[in-house]
């Protein structure tokens, strides 16, 4: 009955219960009525044939009940009307009662295969949305870029399959190897259109939701046993006892189960007969001696990926939390891909951290040398010029002094730019600003370096460029290839700066007339220390500046671009997201 | 009220280093500071007399005692935030106050500026750089409302009516918007004086938030596009990086 009243739902059989019912049983009387008119000339075998011909019809419409109910109709039809002697229930010729047993006994087995083969194709169905689904989110959770949004989209998923209100996916993360919220999945409040993706997790939002502080102290409890743990309505929490026969806490009862999840699933799964009932903690059928269940409000279990946890899903729900069996099932396989959602965002993040520090040592390893030699070089001039003037030298010679200290100054800088931006530090302050300014401040501050070039800025005369950047990190970034560009081209020669915007991008390019960049070159002119061969021992560089550009623009959603210049030089792009278009306010004519 | 006891004038100076407290009253002594008031029309010149406090109370304190008509004030010191320094001078003096800081980032210097620092230098300096800020602070202090008072001011061949809301460049008149003439006004009666981004809200828009605040740089760039001869190297209107904006009136006699 139930089985059959849930697949009702899913479309197996259509039309109201009554309808059909008083259809198919009308049908046995109009065909009763119908043979006994022509009775005279009616075989046996046509009566049973037309009566099993409705048992299949009816139990193929109406289901198993119906159909036996029409069995038990016709047989009483039959029996009556057609069996002599007529108008009696009573039986005469054995023969005319093994008809009527045969009738009976291939009406109840057709019936019976009939609503197995129904049922089995029911269930097919639900497997192969189930088996869509999962593959889906393998899809999913496979495309996303970010380890985060594959989470995201799992915690989506969960929630809606299981109709909880709330999936939160929590994972181990940092040097502590705390259980941190990454990916949660919220019920869109009523009225609001449906979205499963409630909260959109990003890098950097990661962890500032508020755990529920209770959960917080379980979610570590879970992780430090391993087992699995409901939330009921009273406030109090049940844990299932680990494999490890781990102590329960104080107020818990243990749910005597090996596997957490399924002692967990155990816990909130509607057992078959209770499938039509909402809330199995409500009911309260004496008559079955089921022992009152308190009402479940949430389920948190261990995400288990490589034999070790990585991870936390706690799904929950307003209410009351229940499963269906195939929810338990669905939810089983889900958790799956949650924990790999989470071992690979643990890995990605384990990556990024060795990819920072791999940086960092390379720098560290690289500032060893730049002291020895940059930084040693201008203290020995300065210490000695400094004793020249004590001696009585030319004081002019201090202006050297002040040279050297200027290049150190630059040195430290950079050094530090460098190493924020290979630590992952930097954190640009971005804002809508114009490229009037950019290059207006740009060009100052890199005048020393431009002296005797004529420099040419090319942009839209009508039009004001303007992008979404930091503008102390940028300005860095155009001087930096204007110093480059004034230092090795040739004196005197122009050097031309354009800007532009296409599409979203705001584009910045720096031209020169120097010797570009030969093709081997390429690949490393964007590294730290890198000088390029071969040139004059006067043009002092740190060989920084455009591994501090490229750092700089990446922090921004930029990039820093080489191509070679046709005719000869360099050409440097910086590429920035433009700002949205914006009006101002109407340009009157007059003020005041 | 800043003043020059007849012929000194008093600069305090807090930092914990010594080796900074000598090098900045090596510079301040080594010069005679020259006053030119309007007053008299004549340049006057004085020896600065220098006060030193090696701590942040200290200096207040001083401060407070000696009315000093100028504070260097070093952000690094060891009993308190130089922030909070210079808002507890700012209460009750109106001595100029120039900061000197290490690497400090854009915002810290803005802080500063609306804590009520009028300007800054970052260290390494030189000491032509320090003494140029030093005289130009000192000159502003001497001037107050310079260019406000009178009503009609010309810088080069910019001219700008404040009573009748005109603005010519020359001799053409000049449409403005009512938010570009409001970041003109502002930018022309603090000469000299860097105006953070959050001054410059505060004094257009007053104190209402909106969209129109993120896009105080391009109600700039179009300013400059009506007033500057090359809006990239503009004459008036110098970009402060990642602070704010200042005006500059003698740009126009070169």
């Amino acid at each position: 009955m139930s089985v059959a009243r849930r697949y009702a739902t899913e479309g197996a059989f259509r039309g109201p219960v009554v309808t059909r019912w008083s259809l198919w049983l009308g049908a046995v009387l109009v065909a009763t009525l119908a043979m006994y008119l022509v009775r005279p000339s009616l075989d046996k075998a046509h009566g049973t044939l037309a009566f099993l011909l409705l048992v299949l019809g009816a139990s193929a419409a109406g289901g198993r009940a119906l159909g036996l109910t029409v069995a038990a109709l016709g047989f009483l039809c039959f029996d009556f009307f057609f069996l002599p002697p007529y108008n009696t229930l009573t039986i005469t010729n054995p023969l005319d009662w093994l008809v009527l047993v045969a009738f009976l006994v291939t009406s109840a087995v057709a019936t019976q295969l009939l609503y197995r083969a129904n049922a089995t194709a029911a269930a097919a169905t639900a497997r192969a949305i189930e088996v869509d689904r999962l593959a889906a989110l393998g899809a999913e959770t496979l495309n996303a870029a970010d380890a985060y949004e594959a989470l995201q989209a799992i915690a989506g998923v969960i929630r809606a399959s299981v109709d909880a209100d709330e999936c939160d996916i929590y994972m181990m993360y940092g040097a502590e190897d705390r259980a941190t919220l990454v990916a949660r999945a919220v019920q869109p409040p009523a009225g609001r259109a449906a979205s499963a993706l409630a909260v959109a997790g990003s890098f950097d939002d990661r962890g500032s939701w508020p755990a529920p502080a209770k959960a917080g102290s379980l979610i570590d409890w879970i992780v430090e046993h391993g087992t699995s743990a409901v939330e009921l309505a009273d406030g109090t929490v049940r844990v299932a006892r680990g494999p490890a026969s781990a102590p329960a806490s104080p107020r818990a009862s243990g749910m005597l189960r090996e596997d957490p999840l399924t002692a967990a699933l155990e816990a909130v799964t509607r057992r078959e007969e209770d499938a039509g009932l909402a809330i199995r903690g409500e009911n309260d059928d004496g008559a079955r001696g089921a022992p009152v269940e308190p009402i479940v409000r949430a389920l948190a279990f261990p995400l288990r990926a490589r034999d070790r946890t990585v991870g936390v899903l706690r799904i929950a729900s307003a209410a009351s939390l229940t499963l269906s069996p195939e929810q338990a099932r669905l939810l089983t396989a889900l958790a799956y891909y949650a924990a790999l959602g989470a071992e690979r965002a643990r890995l990605t993040a384990t990556a990024e951290r060795a990819e920072a520090e791999r940086r960092v040592e390379r720098l560290r390893s690289a500032l060893l040398t730049a002291i020895s030699h940059d930084l040693r070089t201008p203290l020995t001039t300065i210490k000695g010029i400094a004793e020249e003037i004590r001696r009585g030298a030319d004081r002019e010679l201090a202006a050297v002094i002040e040279g050297e200290a200027d290049w150190l100054d630059s040195l430290v800088g950079d050094l530090l730019d460098l190493s924020r931006i290979y630590s992952g530090a930097v954190r640009p302050a971005l804002a809508v600003n114009t490229v009037d300014d950019l290059l207006g401040a740009a060009l100052r501050r890199a005048s020393g370096a431009l002296r005797g070039h004529e420099v040419e800025v090319d942009q839209p005369k009508d039009e004001l460029l303007a992008g979404v950047f930091d503008f102390t990190q940028t300005l860095r970034i155009l001087v930096n290839l204007l110093d480059n560009a004034g230092k090795y081209s040739p004196p005197g020669s122009r050097i031309d700066v354009g800007a532009r915007v296409r599409a979203d991008r705001l584009t910045i390019d720096v031209m020169d007339r120097g010797p570009g960049v030969p093709e081997a070159e390429r690949s490393r002119i964007f590294e730290s220390f890198y000088r390029p061969p071969g040139v004059p021992p006067d043009v002092r560089g740190h060989g920084l500046g455009l591994a501090i550009a490229r750092g700089l623009a990446e922090a921004q959603e930029g990039s820093v671009r080489f191509s070679p210049r046709s005719g000869g030089g360099s050409i440097f792009t910086l590429e920035l997201p433009a700002a949205p278009a914006f009006t101002p306010e109407p340009d009157r004519s007059s003020i005041g | 009220m800043p003043h020059a006891d007849g012929d000194s004038l008093t600069v305090l100076v807090i930092d914990d280093e010594p080796q900074i407290r000598r090098l900045v009253r090596n510079a301040l002594t080594a010069e005679v500071i020259p006053l030119d008031t309007e007053r008299d029309g004549a340049a006057t010149a004085c020896a600065a007399r220098v006060l030193e406090a090696e701590t942040g109370q200290a200096g207040i304190d001083l401060a407070a005692a000696e009315a000093p008509a100028l504070v260097i004030l070093d952000l690094g010191l060891p009993d308190m935030e130089g922030l909070e320094v210079c808002r507890e001078i700012r209460c009750w003096s109106s001595a100029p106050i120039i900061v000197l800081s290490a690497r400090h980032s854009d915002t810290v210097k803005a802080a500063l500026l609306d804590a009520g620092a009028d300007d800054y230098l970052t260290k390494p300096f030189s000491t032509v750089e320090f003494m140029a800020r030093v005289r130009a602070q000192l000159r502003r202090a001497r001037r107050p409302g310079a260019g406000g008072t009178s009503a009609v001011v010309a810088f080069g061949d910019l001219v700008v009516d404040q009573q009748r809301r005109r603005v010519e460049r020359s001799g053409e008149p000049i449409h403005l918007t009512p938010t570009e003439w409001g970041l003109l006004r502002a930018l022309v009666t603090h000469p000299r004086q860097t105006l953070t981004h959050q001054q410059l809200f505060k004094t257009v828009w007053g104190n209402v938030s909106g969209d129109a605040q993120q896009y105080l740089r391009v109600y700039v760039g179009h300013l400059r596009r009506k007033i500057e001869h090359d809006p990239v190297r503009p004459r008036f209107i110098q970009t402060e990086p990642g602070v704010g904006y200042r005006f500059e009136p003698d740009a126009g006699a070169t």
